[in-house]
C-alpha cells in the first residue's frame, strides 16, 4: 500500500530525512517513533505529499507521490490524515468540518454527506456534538472529531501525525481507544507516536528513526523483546520508564 | 499617446530667468526635508513623554494624554493645516496673530504646517511610546521599583531605554509618513516636492517629467531613511534579545 | 477677541450635505474595490509563483512610499488621458472619476499588508488539515484560510478605512469638492472661513471618534 524508497529530505544545508526505506502492507499497523527531530513527522508528512522531497520514491497505491505530474489533491482525498494539533476548522460547526470535503472534493450528494458524518460521529461516540462548534470541545473530543473527519472521505489508508502528544493525559485514552478499533476493523494505518501501549497492543511493526534514518524496522515482538541497536534500546528505556 | 518626451526641460531656465527648473525641484525638496526633520524632531520631543504619561497610574495624567491623542488622530491632517493656518492667528491674542498674518509668506507657511505636522505626529509617537513601554510587562517595572528606584528613574534607566529599541522600526515608519504627510503643506502653498512638481506641469508643457522625477525623489528619500533606521538599529540591537511580537 | 459668527451654516447645510456625498462615495467605493484587490495583492504575494509575488510586492511598496498627494495628481494626470483614449469622449464627472482610481488603487496596496498578515497568522496546519482532505488550493484559501483570516483583520480593516476617511480630504488638491472642500468654499464666500473649518473639523471628530470607539468595542468583543 504505502512504499518508502531511499527518501531523502533538505531544508536549505539540513539534511532531515536520510535515505528512509520502509514499507506498509495493506491492514498493516505500523508505528514510527523515535526521539523529537528524528524527522518522523516530516517522514509521515512525505506520504500523502504534505512535504516535499529531494530524492528518492514514494508510492502510495499505486501512485507516485513525488511524480510531478501525480493529481496530489486527488490523492490526499484517498489518504486520511490526523495531525497533533486536530487543526478542526474553527469557524465550521462539527458537522460542517465532516461534510465540507465530501461535498466540495468528491461532490457527494448533501444528504448522503450528512449521513454519513453522523454514522461517523456516532462511531467515535459524538453524534450530540454535531452542531457545536470546535472551541466548544475539549482536546479530546476535537481529536475524536479529526479522526471522524478523515473517515468521512473513505480513506484508503490513514496517516496519524502523533495524534495524542497534545492532549491531557485523561483524555488520552478515548482517543486511543477509537485508534485500536480502526486498526481491528482492518484500516491500514501508519502511526507517528510515543504511546508505546497503543504499540503493543494493535501495531504489527515497529519502526525507530533517530537523526533522519529509519534504525530499525521489526515486528512488534522482536522490538519490544530484543531491540537491535543502542539508540532503540535507550529510548525505550527511557519512554517505558512512564 | 503623442506625448513629447524631454527630460533636458529641467535645465532649461524658468520664464523669469534666474534658475533653471531643476533649482526648483531642489528648492521643493530641501523644504520636503526641512518640514519633514523639524516636525518629526518636534513631534519626538512631544510625543515621548506623552507616550510616558499614558502608562502612568496617575488617570488625570493619563487621560490627558489620551484626549490629546483623540483630538489629533480624529481630525483629518489637512483640516488640521487649514485650522492652524487660518483659524489659530484669528485666535491667539491680537499682537501674536496680527505678527503672524504680515510676517514673510513663506514664513506663515512653514510655521503652520510645522505645527500642524509636528503636534499631529506627536500624537502618533506617544502611541507607539506607550505601545514599547506596555510590551515590556509589569515585570520589568516591578523589578526597578524593588531595587529602590523612584518611578521616574525606572523609566529613564529601565523602561524608556528597551522601549525604544522595541518601537524602533514602528518609529521608522512614523518618519517615512512624516515625509508622506509634508507633502499636504502644498495646499497652504508651501514650496515643497509636490507643489514643485504642480509648478513644473504648469509652466513646462512636460507634466511626465515632472512627476517621474518628483516620485523618483521620494522613494530616494524613503530609501535613504530606510538605510538610515536600519544601520541606527543595528548599532542600538540588544544581544540575544529577541524582540517578540 | 475674534467675533465668531455661526450663521453661515444652517444655510449652507444643503451645499455642504452634497460635499458629504462625494465624501462618502469616494470613501466606500475605495473601501470595497480596495479590499477586494487588497486580498489578490496579498495572495499574489504570498504566491509561490516568483513573478507574481514580485510584482504584487512592487505595486504594494511604491503605493506606499509615494504621498497620497502625489497618487491624487498623478491619476488626475492619467485618468482623463486614459478614458480619452478607451471612451473617445470625456466623462462628466472627471475629477470625481480620478479621484476614485486614485483612492481604490491607493488603499489596496494598504489593506493588502493588513490582509496578508491576516492569512500569515491563520496557522499554517490549518491549511494541511484542509490540503490532507484533498482540497485543491482555491478551495483552501477560500473555504478555510480567507475566513478565519479576515475575522481576525476586520479591526485592522476598520481603523484603516477611518484613516481612508480623513484621507478624502486631500482631493482638494484637484479642486473635487468634497465635505471640506465645500465647507472652505462656503467659509471664503461667506468670509467666515474660521467658523465653517472649525465646524468641518468638529463634524470629522465626532464622526471619526464614534467609529473608533465601535471599532474598539468589536475588538474587544472578538478578543
Amino acid at each position: 500500500m504505502i512504499s518508502i524508497r531511499d527518501i531523502s529530505k533538505w531544508y536549505g544545508t539540513f539534511n532531515v530525512l536520510k535515505s528512509c526505506s520502509a514499507e506498509v502492507k495493506k491492514g498493516e499497523v505500523v508505528v514510527v517513533c523515535g526521539p523529537s527531530g528524528s524527522g518522523k513527522s516530516t517522514l509521515i508528512k512525505c506520504v500523502n505529499g504534505l512535504e516535499p522531497f529531494q530524492k528518492g520514491e514514494l508510492i502510495v497505491n499505486g501512485t507516485s507521490v513525488g511524480d510531478p505530474k501525480t493529481d496530489l489533491p486527488k490523492l490526499r482525498s484517498h489518504v486520511g490524515m490526523v495531525f497533533q494539533h486536530f487543526e478542526l476548522f474553527p469557524h465550521m460547526s462539527v458537522l460542517r468540518n465532516l461534510t465540507i470535503a465530501q461535498l466540495k472534493v468528491l461532490g457527494r450528494d448533501p444528504q448522503e454527506a450528512n449521513e454519513r458524518a453522523l454514522k461517523l460521529l456516532d462511531r467515535v461516540g459524538l453524534k450530540a456534538h454535531a452542531s457545536k462548534f470546535p472551541g466548544e470541545l475539549s482536546g479530546g473530543q476535537q481529536q475524536r472529531v479529526a479522526i471522524a473527519r478523515a473517515l468521512a472521505m473513505d480513506p484508503i489508508c490513514m496517516l496519524f501525525d502523533e495524534p495524542t502528544s497534545a492532549l491531557d493525559p485523561e483524555m488520552i485514552n478515548e482517543v486511543l481507544d477509537v485508534m485500536v478499533q480502526l486498526a481491528l476493523e482492518g484500516m491500514t494505518m501508519m502511526v507517528v507516536t510515543h504511546e508505546m501501549g497503543f504499540a503493543r497492543k494493535v501495531a504489527h511493526r515497529v519502526i525507530f528513526m533517530d537523526e533522519g534514518s529509519i534504525v530499525e524496522d521489526d515486528l512488534k515482538e522482536s522490538f519490544f523483546g530484543s531491540p537491535r541497536s543502542e539508540r532503540a534500546r535507550l529510548f525505550l528505556s527511557k519512554i517505558l520508564q512512564h | 499617446m503623442h506625448y513629447h518626451w524631454n527630460w533636458s526641460v529641467f535645465l532649461s531656465r524658468v520664464p523669469s530667468g534666474e534658475t533653471t527648473y531643476l533649482a526648483w525641484l531642489l528648492v521643493g525638496l530641501q523644504w520636503t526635508v526641512a518640514l519633514s526633520l523639524v516636525s518629526w524632531i518636534t513631534a519626538l520631543v512631544i510625543g515621548t513623554p506623552l507616550g510616558v504619561l499614558r502608562t502612568v497610574p496617575n488617570r488625570w495624567l493619563s487621560g490627558f494624554a489620551a484626549a490629546y491623542v483623540a483630538i489629533f488622530r480624529n481630525i483629518p491632517l489637512l483640516v488640521q493645516l487649514f485650522i492652524w493656518y487660518f483659524v489659530v492667528p484669528e485666535l491667539v491674542p491680537r499682537h501674536l496673530g496680527d505678527w503672524f498674518k504680515q510676517t514673510n509668506p513663506l514664513f506663515q507657511e512653514f510655521i503652520a504646517s510645522w505645527l500642524c505636522l509636528g503636534l499631529f505626529t506627536a500624537a502618533r509617537v506617544t502611541e507607539q511610546v506607550r505601545a514599547g513601554i506596555n510590551s515590556l510587562g509589569r515585570g520589568q517595572q516591578g523589578a526597578g521599583l524593588a531595587m529602590g528606584l523612584s518611578l521616574p528613574q525606572v523609566y529613564r534607566y529601565v523602561l524608556l531605554p528597551m522601549a525604544f529599541r522595541i518601537i524602533l522600526p514602528p518609529l521608522t515608519s512614523e518618519f517615512l509618513n512624516t515625509i508622506k504627510n509634508s507633502a499636504v503643506a502644498t495646499t497652504v502653498g508651501l514650496v515643497e516636492l509636490s507643489r514643485q512638481a504642480q509648478q513644473l506641469v504648469d509652466y513646462t508643457a512636460q507634466p511626465y517629467e515632472a512627476f517621474i522625477s518628483v516620485t523618483l525623489l521620494y522613494l530616494a528619500l524613503n530609501g535613504l531613511v530606510m538605510f538610515f533606521m536600519h544601520v541606527l538599529e543595528r548599532r542600538t540591537r540588544v544581544p540575544g534579545y529577541m524582540v517578540s511580537r | 477677541m475674534y467675533e465668531f459668527d455661526w450663521s453661515s451654516i444652517p444655510g449652507a447645510l444643503p451645499y455642504l450635505a452634497h460635499g458629504a456625498i462625494i465624501t462618502l462615495e469616494i470613501t466606500f467605493t475605495a473601501i470595497i474595490v480596495g479590499i477586494v484587490w487588497g486580498t489578490l495583492l496579498a495572495v499574489a504575494r504570498i504566491s509561490s509563483i516568483k513573478i507574481l509575488a514580485r510584482l504584487a510586492a512592487l505595486y504594494v511598496n511604491l503605493f506606499r512610499s509615494i504621498p497620497l498627494v502625489m497618487v491624487i495628481l498623478w491619476f488626475f494626470l492619467i485618468v482623463p488621458q486614459a478614458i480619452q483614449s478607451l471612451f473617445g469622449g470625456a466623462i462628466q464627472d472627471i475629477r470625481l472619476t480620478s479621484a476614485l482610481v486614485a483612492f481604490s488603487l491607493f488603499q489596496a496596496a494598504y489593506y493588502s499588508e493588513i490582509i496578508r498578515a491576516g492569512i500569515q497568522s491563520v496557522p499554517k496546519g490549518q491549511a494541511e488539515a484542509a490540503y490532507a482532505v484533498g482540497m485543491r488550493y482555491r478551495q483552501v484559501m477560500l473555504l478555510v484560510v480567507l475566513p478565519q483570516a479576515f475575522r481576525n483583520m476586520v479591526p485592522l480593516l476598520l481603523t484603516q478605512s477611518i484613516i481612508l476617511f480623513q484621507d478624502t480630504a486631500l482631493v482638494y488638491v484637484i479642486g473635487l469638492g468634497d465635505f471640506f472642500g465645500t465647507a472652505q468654499r462656503v467659509g471664503e464666500r461667506d468670509g467666515r472661513i474660521v467658523e465653517l473649518l472649525l465646524f468641518a473639523g468638529a463634524v470629522y471628530f465626532v464622526i471619526c471618534s464614534a467609529s473608533s470607539y465601535v471599532v474598539k468595542r468589536l475588538q474587544e468583543r472578538t478578543a
